[in-house]
């Protein structure tokens, strides 16, 4: 096999368990979630141990943000730019292992003392927070993803098959998918 | 416990364009098709999640804990994010070689707007939960304080959290 471009090693052999701590820590300082992490790790593996070279990183977060969570996304792909399938194994556990934690021990306590009148209140406070934020979410993804007719056409569309007709959501999201395919390849063609 | 690693297999095999499309997915199957949680609960796990530095899936676990214990919590979390880090796996071996990139890429952001679309649906459904004036106004200051300011959501539950506790 030849790469275009050979891989860039690593000024020193990273061991795997500097790798795993590494992400430990950023799994359990990480707060402000999404880009804050993905900013704190940069700091990290790029600026302070120079693991990897800004452009890589930057490779790795592009596909990170296709595949889904890119916080775990861009640690796995660092670890596996380091040391293969183990590093980034270890780095994706690393960087979970701390909210994995938190959370299991939060749900036993909620499911425990869900009924004390106390954590009722306290919950039911956070419950408008909670649909604010998505709402916010969604102001913030139509803004900079709606654009131009065919994207509210579609947007309401989908909206209107799940709210009121309450079509399943991922048949929704694979005829989107099917749709957009369909666009990209036509849109190929007319260039 | 086979039902819920499956569905959370599947889950993690169909989120993409960031964690948000997710709130309307497992809200449509751990709510109205397993009825794994009540949208109370759902409402409370996603408050839990966001609590972490974790991303919005580990709801998973919130989810996994409810309906099977720590066990099922760890079976959810590990099938959630099995299929993202396989792939990412995969690309960091052959991302030099990726050439069909652009395809898969404007695939993707084609499909943004629907996914705009069932977020807000989501929201839509959650409101159902809110029951008196108080709560729809701390959502409207909620939602301003997110837009205006840049207060990190965490902060924002805890707060919402206590003064859920003090006030009458």
């Amino acid at each position: 096999m030849i790469d275009p471009k050979p891989d860039i090693i690593a000024p020193v052999r990273v061991s795997l368990w500097e790798i795993f701590t590494l992400f430990l820590k950023v799994g359990l300082t990480g707060f402000g979630g999404g880009m804050a992490i993905v900013a704190l790790t940069e700091r990290m593996v790029v600026k302070e141990k120079q693991w990897v070279t800004p452009e890589e990183f930057l490779h790795g977060l592009a596909f990170g943000q296709i595949l889904g969570p890119f916080s775990l996304n861009s640690c796995t792909f660092v670890g596996y730019r380091l040391r293969g399938v183990p590093g980034g194994l270890l780095a994706a556990v690393g960087f979970l292992l701390p909210s994995f934690l938190i959370v299991s021990l939060l749900a036993w306590l909620y499911l425990r003392f869900q009924h004390l009148a106390l954590l009722q209140k306290a919950l039911a406070g956070t419950n408008p927070v909670v649909i604010a934020l998505i709402l916010a979410v969604v102001l913030d993804m139509g803004k900079k993803q709606i654009k131009g007719r065919n994207d509210w056409i579609l947007a309401l569309a989908a909206f209107a098959a799940a709210a009121l007709f309450k079509l399943n959501v991922a048949l929704v999201l694979a005829a989107g998918l099917v749709w957009a395919f369909g666009t990209a390849v036509y849109r190929r063609r007319l260039v | 416990m086979l039902t819920l690693a499956w569905t959370f297999l599947k889950i993690g095999l169909l989120f993409f364009g960031g964690g948000y499309v997710l709130i309307p997915l497992l809200q449509h199957l751990l709510v109205e098709q397993y009825q794994w949680l009540s949208l109370r609960e759902f409402l409370d796990g996603v408050a839990i999640s966001q609590l972490t530095p974790g991303p919005l899936a580990i709801l998973a676990t919130f989810t996994g804990v409810r309906v099977g214990g720590f066990g099922g919590g760890l079976v959810a979390t590990i099938c959630i994010f099995a299929p993202c880090v396989v792939l990412m796996l995969l690309v960091g071996r052959y991302y030099t070689r990726l050439k069909e990139i652009d395809l898969i890429r404007i695939t993707l952001d084609g499909v943004l707007p629907a996914v705009v679309g069932l977020v807000a649906s989501a929201a839509w459904s959650l409101g159902a939960t809110l029951g008196n004036l108080r709560q729809w106004l701390v959502l409207v200051a909620a939602f301003c304080l997110f837009r205006f300011t840049k207060v990190s959501p965490m902060l924002m539950i805890l707060g919402a959290g206590l003064l859920g506790m003090l006030l009458p």
